[in-house]
């Protein structure tokens, strides 16, 4: 093989061909770079970009671009240097974006009615675990340390409750922590009784098979937390992001729902509500993430 | 945070277990494969497959499983992401060494593992670590449920390990913010616990030799120990129903009688959607009469490597489901619907079985592999099935006359389909498509649409089937080998040289579109009248058959209905939209569970009181079962 390429230098060499071709027509040319952060299958995410921003492009009037970036740092990263325009990125992704670059919301994802969620604790119905407290000493399998609904909400909950002091103390509570790497995974280690309990979005027990859904519960439910964002970087032209708003706005249409897969699959996006976020706000400097 | 936007949650509703699990009809929707992970378990199972199909494996290694989120097969996927080189494997498959194929596909994959895992510990940042990590632990899948079941405390060590690991790598964090750094200690000693073992077991030289190719372990093997690997079916398999969902016409239920009147019939609907009367696999895996001819049409999207040719098709005589009833022939069959079946016997698509409870006992029996089916259960499902009605059909007349309604093309395209044809031997379609007998003949004919099996053979006769529901049971013929009802024109215009115009052919496809039409063809759905309603509404049907039973003491039927509705019940709460109402269905499952174990213990006061619970919680739940 004259040249190894392998998923993350196709994923980098696809970034880059997109800003490469996007950075100098820039200056003559009117377009929207959009970043996505990929999710399981980056190959698959690549084909829903193609399929959504081909849509997006006759909808805007405007050739719409996307890359998939490696995380949501690169993705904030991006906006900041101006080589993509919006991306797509969760609640304390964009509260830190916004305290940095000063990143704009633009759309809220709504699912089953509502442009929030929660976080809940799971356990194995058989465990005998009914509170939090029972949890003292045990295992816990979180998604990941910078994940709203898999960590730092319903983390909170057990400050709330008193049984720790503050986020940092976590490790004098539980047996052990672990970060399992996403919802999937924290549900499927308590599920087989790797761990007494996981933290995960409210409707994580759904990633479990049925059979396994019968014999988990939850025992307590974090406050609401603000659903995912579609942001944009500062200064991005006002008409321009007036049209791929309305654009988006018209995903939620019975005739483009379908096309919501090709999205991270909401159920529809609204006008994101930036008070709505305060709470991420306020997470976010308790857990020292931001002045 | 990154990996896991909710939309990823409501869009995999998934499962990381292979397609196995409960016995309940209600299979999860699976978590992709990566693609060397797909074809090494597909591999496994066409591997055990009697002939064994070669190219079968061979494109497995080389294209997308059926359904797959790659674009890329295996190899080209190898020949991008990894350093390994798939030669060996190849010449296996070239040289038809079924212990080759194994031996140097498991190799593959257990060093796609550790090169996974020599990426992980030599990440420089957090979320490459993250993503290799992720990666070896979707290729570890493979051999998971081996390991699972040879050696559960190890498979434990195994899983904490990868916990370890994985929560070893640091956070990237976000623009500064959260960043810990790896680890590294820590990572180093949870992958030895994994490559350690991989070492041991699935990277050797020589393989003890395989009888039936699985994913256990080395050392399993090695001991003597009788082991069996719960049944599963492959990357690429489909057995979801089908949807839109067909509509059901029972004939009773359209004359307003109550199906919790007629308790035969309910217990037939019971079995008839009862994984427990069929053997291994079938059982396992869930399949169930139902997963075939949903709601007693067909399931367009059923599909089982190695068992099917197409979607819709199934070879229920191979080597998967009953090895004793393997005829070596691979020859699957497109999925006849029920619709109307006391009108369209003989049974069979040849019609080699007269009467319907002979051929549903063959099904059960031989097919799949199950028990022998008692007098009573028989009694049951003939009772059910005899009650499938036709759709409705505006456009024709009781004895099978177009009405007004019917388009003007397929008023013309009557009038050809009632023409005798030298073709056709100077008959008309209508000869054996009889209108006025649901439009067959109840004969079998050699349309020439069979190949001969052998040279002379007299083997091509199949049974006329009926032209009413048609225009929903795509694709046609016994093998499912014409896609549209206008190839089904040009097939008989074609060999039986009939000489149909343009025009012609285009109005005869309109009539057959218009015979095989319904008012309503699919079950209607809206926010509350929702798949799971209809399901909690036949399951709590099917539970009424208690009222019969508890009474007579008839504990193998009791049991037969609380093992396959209890599990049902509390499977199908996972596709519920009231989320909300979820653990009170979970409790009315328990409490129809409890039913079943006072009558295993023989304690018949209990039993009637957990029936009693039971109906007096379905009542009260009914309105929230969404």
């Amino acid at each position: 093989m004259a040249m190894h390429v392998n998923r993350r230098t196709a994923l980098l060499l696809a970034s880059a061909s997109a800003m490469s071709l996007a950075t100098p027509l820039a200056a003559q040319d009117v377009r929207l770079r959009l970043a996505f952060i990929p999710q399981e299958n980056p190959e698959k995410l690549l084909g829903d970009i193609e399929a959504i921003t081909g849509w997006l492009t006759s909808e805007v009037g405007v050739p719409v671009e996307g890359f998939v970036t490696i995380d949501h740092a690169a993705a904030v990263e991006a906006l900041r240097n101006g080589d993509a325009d919006i991306s797509f990125m969760g609640a304390l992704p964009f509260v830190l974006a916004e305290a940095e670059i000063g990143a704009v919301p633009l759309l809220s994802e709504v699912y089953r009615d509502a442009p929030s969620y929660t976080g809940r604790i799971f356990v194995r119905r058989d465990s005998g675990i009914g509170s939090l407290a029972d949890l003292r000493g045990r295992n816990i399998a979180f998604a990941d340390p910078i994940s709203e609904s898999g960590y730092l909400y319903p983390l909170a909950e057990f400050v709330k409750a008193g049984l720790i002091e503050g986020p940092t103390a976590a490790d004098a509570f539980f047996g052990r922590v672990f970060f399992a790497g996403g919802y999937q995974q924290a549900m499927q280690a308590m599920a087989e009784g790797l761990v007494d309990a996981a933290g995960a979005s409210q409707y994580a027990d759904l990633l479990l098979t049925p059979r396994q859904q019968a014999e988990v519960t939850w025992i307590v439910e974090s406050e609401p937390i603000p659903s995912h964002l579609v942001i944009a970087r500062p200064g991005l032209d006002a008409g321009l992001q007036d049209r791929f708003i309305d654009a988006m706005l018209r995903l939620n249409a019975p005739e483009n729902r379908k096309k919501l897969r090709y999205l991270y699959g909401p159920d529809g996006y609204v006008r994101s509500d930036s008070a709505a976020y305060d709470g991420v706000r306020d997470m976010a400097r308790r857990y020292g993430l931001l002045e | 945070m990154i990996r896991n936007f909710l939309g990823v949650l409501l869009a995999t509703l998934a499962s990381v277990l292979v397609l196995s699990g409960p016995a309940a009809a209600t299979p999860a929707k699976e978590t992709p494969w990566l693609p060397e992970a797909g074809a090494y378990r597909l591999t496994l199972f066409l591997g055990n497959l009697e002939p064994l199909p070669w190219d079968d494996i061979e494109t497995a290694w080389r294209e997308p499983y059926r359904g797959s989120e790659f674009s890329i097969g295996a190899l080209a996927w190898l020949d991008r992401e990894s350093d390994i080189d798939a030669a060996q494997l190849l010449n296996a498959i070239t040289h038809e060494d079924r212990q080759a194929v194994f031996a140097e596909a498991t190799r593959l994959i257990a060093l796609r593992i550790e090169e996974e895992l020599n990426r992980a510990v030599a990440a420089e940042d957090p979320a490459h670590a993250q993503q290799a990590v992720r990666t070896a632990r979707e290729l570890y899948r493979a051999f998971a449920d081996g390991i699972a079941t040879a050696e559960p405390d190890v498979a434990r060590q195994i899983g904490l390990a990868w916990l370890e690991l994985n929560s070893s790598t640091g956070s990237a964090g976000v623009l500064g913010a959260g960043v810990t750094s790896a680890d590294r200690d820590t990572m180093a000693a949870a992958r030895r616990v994994i490559s350690g073992y991989i070492a041991e077991n699935y990277l050797i030289a020589d393989f003890a030799p395989r009888q039936t190719l699985s994913a256990l372990p080395e050392t399993a093997i090695l001991s003597g120990r009788a082991i069996e690997v719960p049944p599963s079916l492959p990357p690429g398999s489909d057995i979801f129903d089908q949807d839109p969902l067909p509509r059901l016409v029972l004939n009773f239920e359209e004359q307003g009688i109550d199906e919790t009147d007629l308790p035969l019939v309910a217990y037939g609907d019971m079995l008839f959607d009862s994984a427990q009367i069929f053997g291994s696999p079938a059982r396992d895996l869930g399949l169930a009469c139902s997963t075939c001819h949903n709601r007693s049409d067909v399931n367009q999207r059923l599909f089982i490597p190695g068992a099917s040719h197409q979607p819709g098709a199934i070879d229920v005589d191979g080597a998967f489901f009953n090895p004793i009833f393997n005829d070596r022939r691979s020859d699957p069959l497109d999925i006849p619907s029920l619709r109307g079946l006391r009108f369209t016997g003989p049974y069979g698509r040849d019609g080699r079985f007269a009467s319907l409870r002979d051929f549903t006992r063959n099904v059960v029996v031989n097919e799949f592999g199950g028990a022998e089916p008692t007098p009573f259960m028989m009694d049951a499902l003939v009772a059910y099935m005899l009650e499938f009605d036709f759709l409705p059909n505006s456009m024709l007349t009781p004895d099978g006359q177009l009405t007004e309604s019917a388009p003007e093309a397929a008023q013309r395209g009557e009038a050809i389909f009632n023409t005798p044809f030298a073709g056709l031997g100077d008959r008309s379609c209508a000869s054996c498509h009889m209108p006025d007998a649901n439009f067959l003949d109840r004969q079998a004919h050699d349309i020439g649409s069979v190949a001969p099996a052998y040279e002379g053979a007299r083997a091509g006769a199949l049974d006329t089937p009926t032209l009413l529901g048609t225009a929903y049971t795509a694709p046609y013929f016994h093998d499912g080998s014409l896609p549209t009802l206008a190839a089904v024109v040009d097939w008989f215009d074609e060999t039986k040289t009939l000489g149909l115009t343009e025009a012609e052919r285009t109005d005869l496809t309109a009539y057959l579109q218009t015979v095989g039409a319904a008012d309503e063809p699919y079950e209607a759905f809206d926010a509350e009248n929702t798949a799971f309603g209809l399901a909690f509404a036949e399951l709590t049907t099917f539970a009424s058959t208690i009222d019969t039973l508890l009474p007579r003491r008839d504990v193998r039927h009791i049991l037969l209905l609380t093992d396959t509705v209890a599990a049902d019940l509390s499977a199908d709460a996972s596709t519920m939209s009231n989320l909300a109402a979820r653990p009170d269905v979970y409790a009315l499952a328990e409490k129809l569970a409890e039913v079943g174990t006072a009558v295993r213990d023989g304690d018949w006061a209990a039993a009637e009181a957990s029936w009693s619970a039971f109906q007096t919680e379905a009542d009260t739940i009914e309105a929230r079962a969404f």
